[in-house]
């Protein structure tokens, strides 16, 4: 019997340890890095290096990580401060229980429904056609409900075309030619597909939204933001510093953002100067997307006013 | 001595699985974790019987099930034919051997971008994919299996006055049964993984995806214990496919034969 205790023991320590690591404490901050033109502030920022100026002596580690599913699991594991997400996979976060809430907006970018010539409106896909689009409950997925609810009052009725594809992958199928005759994407994507002869975009993403949104915010841990009120201040600011610099100086941040990004640099001025691409700290349309959400079933209670899902220096506009 | 014996006995796993249950539930409860990193026995079974009882997980579950069947006749017949004109040819035995030198350690997870562009994303996909990791263990365990087949057995058939296909049949796939099961177990396991990271990568193709699409829809939608549900079921049917399908076959033929 005591071989059989001794084995029962192991199997505990070896559960347990592999689960209670913390990270390391001490002035870090860990920051989820992403690519896209959506996230430009932060790698201006990174490049820029704003928040070493505003909180001398802070070490930074720059996570890569690359969908919001992965910065929330990060987040649960304490493997991370700071992330940048689009406001529905926040608010299923805060609904399942994550100590989390927005920090800042960060932009609104072009997204869209681009589709082959054959699909001139919603009414037309066929039960054949499939619709790519990053993950359900992406900000994609839930604007396209919110088409869908404006068109035939019937939020979930392109659900079953659905294939989950990340932005690259929906790309190359799209214009492979194959079943996927539509694909819901955003810059510079969106742009891309556009170029090519034989597509058009049905819907943006303003006209299913019904207005202006907050396409990514920044989000950081109740405990970061608890128990560091001045880095967490300081990022903030860094933020606006970042947001300001791009806005102020377009040329310039292109130019920084082209060598990170690959691109060229005409053609990063051209996204970030875009009319309908906007760098802003104004949370916008949170209390919408709560709201459409909570009536369509994907959210049970959602939220109930935007300050409930904000941090205190949050101005938002719904 | 009495816990060794204890341990022989076919209920064994049973006793293990018992334990590691036991050795979670106390993590989950007492250990400081986070319940959306590891939720109790009793939210993940919540989350199974609810998914269960509405149906989605049966129907999931079969459409893998029948994704994989398919996948797998198809791997096995094109494995056959391989193998079977490799005995027949040298010349073809050796373009096999180049295929499998290539294809083998490919994994199909590594071809998905080029899938996308080939076939698209729909069923045919997943199928392609699974028929991939298939064939090429299937391949080289049937021709380990010709090639351990005594000399003498040859020679019986050519008595017999055997067609090269009547050899096959009556004298080369019985003796080199051992073989092809392992071969078919390497491959269902290898094409279960692939059917479920497959629709993980692409999602539902049409109404209702596979179990991999079930895990996944439950992580974008961060339920946790759903995600655990959905490893659960994958678990039980390879332990179902194992210890029963498996099992029974291998009782009614190589143990009865004396083969192995």
């Amino acid at each position: 019997m005591k071989k059989l205790m001794l084995v029962i023991l192991m199997v505990m320590v070896l559960f347990s340890t592999a689960c209670t690591q913390t990270a390391g404490e001490g002035q870090t901050i860990r920051i989820a890095e992403q690519y896209g033109i959506a996230y430009a502030p932060v790698q201006i920022m990174k490049e820029k290096g704003f928040l070493e100026e505003n909180y001398p002596g802070i070490e930074i580690s720059w996570e890569q990580l690359s969908n919001t599913a992965a910065i929330r699991e990060a987040m649960v594991a304490d493997r991370l401060d700071v992330g940048f997400m689009a406001i529905p996979p926040f608010l299923i976060g805060s609904e399942n229980g994550m100590e989390w809430k927005i920090a800042t907006g960060l932009s609104s970018v072009p997204t869209g429904l681009v589709a082959t010539d054959a699909i001139q409106s919603l009414s037309d896909f066929s039960e054949s056609d499939r619709i790519a689009l990053p993950q359900p409950g992406s900000v994609q997925h839930i604007l396209l409900a919110m088409a869908c609810d404006r068109e035939f009052s019937d939020p979930t009725k392109l659900d079953n075309n659905l294939v989950t594809l990340s932005h690259p992958d929906g790309m190359s199928a799209l214009l492979a030619g194959g079943e996927i005759t539509a694909h819901f994407t955003s810059t510079p994507y969106l742009q891309k597909e556009l170029a090519e002869t034989g597509f058009h975009e049905i819907i943006s993403g303003q006209e299913a939204f019904g207005g202006q949104f907050s396409f990514i915010v920044g989000v950081t841990t109740n405990k970061f933001h608890d128990e560091n009120p001045e880095l967490y201040d300081a990022f903030v600011k860094s933020v606006q510093e970042a947001i300001d610099f791009i806005n102020q100086n377009p040329q310039e941040a292109a130019a920084i953002l082209a060598d990170v990004y690959d691109l060229s640099e005409e053609e990063l001025l051209t996204y970030i100067t875009a009319e309908d691409t906007d760098y802003s700290q104004t949370v916008k349309g949170i209390q919408t997307f709560s709201d459409f959400m909570v009536k369509t079933g994907y959210l049970e209670t959602g939220i109930s006013n935007p300050e409930a899902a904000t941090w205190e220096n949050v101005v938002y506009e719904d | 001595m009495r816990i060794r014996e204890f341990f022989l006995k076919p209920y064994s796993k049973l006793v293990w699985i018992l334990l590691m249950m036991l050795a979670w539930e106390l993590v989950a409860k007492f250990a400081p974790v986070s319940a959306l990193a590891f939720p109790s026995l009793q939210q993940i079974f919540k989350a199974l019987f609810d998914s269960i009882k509405n149906g989605e997980l049966v129907y999931q579950m079969l459409f893998s099930l029948t994704l994989i069947l398919e996948g797998l006749f198809i791997g096995v017949v094109l494995a056959f034919i391989m193998s079977f004109l490799s005995v027949v040819s040298k010349v073809f035995e050796s373009f096999t051997d180049t295929c499998v030198s290539i294809f083998h350690p490919l994994p199909g997870i590594a071809l998905l971008p080029l899938i996308i562009l080939w076939i698209g994303t729909g069923t045919s996909a997943i199928l392609f994919v699974i028929v991939h990791s298939v064939l090429w263990p299937m391949i080289l365990n049937m021709n380990a299996g010709f090639k351990s087949i005594p000399d003498v057995y040859r020679k019986i058939g050519d008595n017999y006055e055997f067609s090269r296909f009547q050899s096959m049949i009556r004298i080369f796939i019985p003796a080199a049964l051992t073989y092809l099961l392992a071969g078919l177990k390497i491959s269902w396991a290898r094409g279960w993984r692939a059917v479920i990271s497959a629709e993980m990568i692409f999602g539902a193709s049409g109404s209702i995806g596979g179990i991999g699409w079930y895990i996944f829809n439950r992580r974008v939608f961060m339920d946790t214990a759903g995600v655990y549900a959905g490893i659960l079921v994958i678990i039980a049917v390879g332990i179902l496919v194992e210890d029963f399908i498996f099992g029974k076959i291998e009782k009614n033929t190589i143990k009865k034969w004396g083969l192995s």
